[in-house]
């Protein structure tokens, strides 16, 4: 039972690609107590015409951070811009942190602001891209059975942003950058066996534990 | 003899259904565009407003017939959701939003209110993945708006675009990804209107003849 159990973490070992990951950070005023009882919310910038920073990314470094530190309370994204609809939309979203001011003069935002505890705010800005994809592979089907044969291979390269602002300050208090690449397979006789390089969830866990480090009194 | 009445019944159903398999494999794409539209955060604008919703309007639908086997056919049915959107949007906006029984005009009987918003949808265009090798779906439209009064004197006349893009993704249907872009494109043309109707011209006049211009709405 043992000797099938380590076999098959093996296998999974040997069945993810390698992954090269850097990630660079300046903060300021890092809140050395923690944010008490306030809120954080991470949102994702959807300005640019050709890509769009996913939401599946939002929510990874939301959870690495919540489930890091469970003092921590991590707004979700889709629930805070649908609360505070229509302010932060692409078309409407703050792009500078002096824009808060103008947000806050309207009353229900100022409310609803206020009931959230929002303390901080983070924008990541960025996307995972696939590149260099080469090779082939062919699957057919007959009466004996059914099966491919081939070969493919592919780039990841993640690249993200994170801004944090401080939303009682109204200012920037940090940047994190994080790039990640890594290279896929997939061999392919009979049985495709895809080999995956967790390329974007590297660069989650990168930038979710600088912002970790960043705002948790524990870490 | 007998053998053979018993299986054809059961026989041509199969033939049927292959058949309908068949031909719902090479029919059109069909989305009816369904979404969550959130009540917008501000301060109501204090008027009674009826809204009225032609027939373009409310069963407003697009379709592209395929240039090549590559390129989809779509049918993609938006007025249920345009309907929606406006009603919920608009509700918000405003301190009454009443719907009118019928179009604005001088013989037409219709519950009294400060002025009637007739929304059309002018023109829409879309992009798939196979139309521009960027892995988004776009969609963009074009709509015109009359402000008039009960009897159907007109009060102002503006036009507006909105855009919804969204990226594809693994195990989502291109279905879902076009509908998807277009509760986007909903949610932005939501956003627009709410920041921007009192700082059209004509509406701007309008509403300080009245004396109904509220706050300054921050963009």
């Amino acid at each position: 039972m043992k000797i099938r159990t380590l076999f098959v973490l093996a296998s999974c070992l040997i069945a993810t690609g390698c992954v090269t990951s850097t990630v660079d950070e300046m903060v300021f005023n890092e809140p050395l107590e923690g944010i008490g009882d306030s809120s954080v919310v991470i949102l994702g910038r959807r300005h640019a015409s050709d890509y769009e920073t996913e939401p599946d990314f939002i929510e990874c470094v939301g959870d690495h951070i919540a489930s890091r530190d469970k003092a921590i309370t991590v707004i979700g994204e889709l629930e805070f811009i649908n609360a505070l609809y229509p302010w932060f939309e692409p078309r409407t979203a703050p792009l500078h942190p002096r824009d808060i001011e103008r947000l806050l003069a309207q009353q229900p935002v100022a409310e609803k602001m206020s009931e959230l505890k929002t303390e901080y705010m983070i924008w990541i800005d960025g996307v995972t891209e696939r590149t260099d994809s080469v090779g082939s592979m062919t699957c057919g089907i007959g009466p004996g059975g059914a099966g491919c044969f081939g070969f493919g291979t592919w780039n990841n390269n993640s690249k993200y942003e994170a801004v944090i602002w401080d939303f009682t300050d109204q200012a920037e208090v940090g940047r994190v950058n994080t790039e990640a690449s890594g290279q896929s397979y997939m061999p392919a006789v009979i049985v495709p066996i895809p080999i995956i390089a967790p390329v974007q969830g590297t660069a989650c866990d990168g930038i979710g534990d600088q912002l970790l480090e960043f705002l948790s009194s524990e870490y | 003899m007998s053998r053979s009445m018993i299986i054809a019944p059961e026989f041509r159903l199969l033939l049927l259904a292959s058949l309908a398999l068949l031909l719902s494999a090479c029919g059109p794409a069909r989305v009816v565009v369904e979404g969550k539209f959130p009540e917008p955060l501000m301060e109501p604008v204090p008027l009674k407003m009826g809204v009225w919703y032609g027939e373009d309007f409310a069963g407003h639908e697009f379709h592209d017939e395929a240039k090549s086997r590559s390129e989809s056919k779509w049918i993609v049915k938006t007025g249920q959701a345009q309907v929606q959107m406006w009603d919920t949007l608009l509700a918000g906006m405003f301190t009454e939003l009443v719907q009118m029984k019928g179009e604005p005009g001088a013989d037409q009987m219709n519950p009294v209110v400060n002025a009637v918003l007739i929304p059309h949808v002018d023109e829409l265009q879309y992009t798939i993945p196979t139309h521009t090798n960027i892995n988004i779906y776009e969609i963009w439209m074009r709509y015109r708006f009359e402000l008039v009064t009960t009897g159907g004197e007109p009060i102002a006349q503006w036009t507006m675009s909105a855009y919804g893009k969204t990226p594809t993704a693994f195990l989502r249907s291109k279905e879902d990804a076009v509908n998807m872009a277009a509760v986007m494109a909903l949610r932005d043309a939501g956003a627009n209107f709410a920041t921007h109707f009192t700082r059209v011209p004509e509406v701007q006049a309008w509403l300080e003849e009245r004396g109904a211009l509220t706050t300054e709405v921050p963009l």
